[in-house]
C-alpha cells in the first residue's frame, strides 16, 4: 500500500474520530453550569488546545492567501463585511437602548436563554464553537496544500 | 414595550446570513461573494488578523459557556 493510498484511507477515519471526540466534549461542556469551575476549566482547556495547535501548526511568517484574479468577484468580502456591520450595529442598539433586556434582546441574552433551558441546543452551540476552532487551525495551515490552491493562492 | 420588532430584526439578519451562505455555494453566487471558508482562510493567513481571529473565537466561547 502506497503512502498516498494509506493517507487517503486514514483521513476519513481520522476525521470521523475527530468529530466523535468533539461531539463528546461538546456534550460534556454543555452539561456544565456557567460561572462554575467545571465550565471554566473545560472552556479554558479547549481554548488552550486551539492556541497550542496554532503555535505548532501555523507558520511564523504566514503568506496571505489571495483569490486568483480569474475567480475573484469584484468585491469578494463585501457581503460578509456588511453582514458583520449589521450584527454589530444591531447588537449595540439593543445593548444601549433603554428598557428591559427581554424587550431588547442581545445575542448574549438570547444565547443565555437557550443555554439555560435547552441542553440539546447548548450542546449544538458547543459543538459549533469547537468545530470553528478546529476550522481556524486548519485554515491557517493549508496555505500550501491542494485544498487551499483550489480557491486561493498565496500572494 | 413589545420585543417583537427587536426579534424581527434579529430574524431578518439571520435570514440574510443564511441567504449569503447559500448564495456563496452556488456557481452564480460565487461570482459575487466568496464562501465562508475562503474568508476564514484569508483571515487565518494574515499576520495580524489571525491573532484577532483566535482571540475573538476564544472570547465567544468564554462568554457563552464559562464567564
Amino acid at each position: 500500500m502506497t503512502a498516498a493510498t494509506r493517507q487517503g484511507l486514514e483521513r476519513p477515519a481520522a476525521r470521523a474520530v475527530g468529530i466523535v471526540v468533539l461531539a463528546g466534549y461538546a456534550l460534556w461542556l454543555a452539561a456544565t453550569t456557567p460561572f462554575s469551575s467545571p465550565a471554566n476549566i473545560l472552556t479554558a482547556l479547549a481554548i488552550v488546545a486551539v492556541v497550542v495547535m496554532t503555535i505548532i501548526r501555523w507558520p511564523a511568517r504566514p503568506t496571505r492567501v489571495m483569490i486568483p484574479e480569474e475567480d475573484r468577484p469584484r468585491h469578494p468580502y463585501l457581503g460578509w463585511v456588511v453582514l458583520l456591520a449589521l450584527v454589530v450595529a444591531w447588537e449595540l442598539v439593543m445593548y444601549l437602548v433603554r428598557g428591559s433586556r427581554s424587550a431588547h434582546p442581545t445575542l448574549s441574552s438570547m444565547a443565555d436563554a437557550f443555554d439555560r433551558y435547552n441542553y440539546g441546543l447548548k450542546a449544538v452551540a458547543c459543538f459549533a464553537w469547537l468545530w470553528l476552532g478546529t476550522a481556524i487551525v486548519r485554515a491557517g495551515t493549508q496555505t500550501t496544500s491542494r485544498a487551499a490552491g483550489r480557491e486561493a493562492v498565496p500572494s | 414595550m413589545s420585543s417583537t420588532p427587536s426579534y424581527a430584526v434579529w430574524a431578518v439578519i439571520g435570514a440574510c446570513a443564511v441567504a449569503l451562505w447559500v448564495a456563496s455555494l452556488t456557481t452564480a453566487g460565487r461570482r459575487v461573494i466568496v464562501r465562508p471558508v475562503v474568508v476564514l482562510r484569508r483571515l487565518a493567513t494574515d499576520p495580524w488578523l489571525r491573532v484577532l481571529l483566535v482571540l475573538g473565537w476564544a472570547w465567544i466561547g468564554w462568554h457563552l459557556f464559562a464567564r
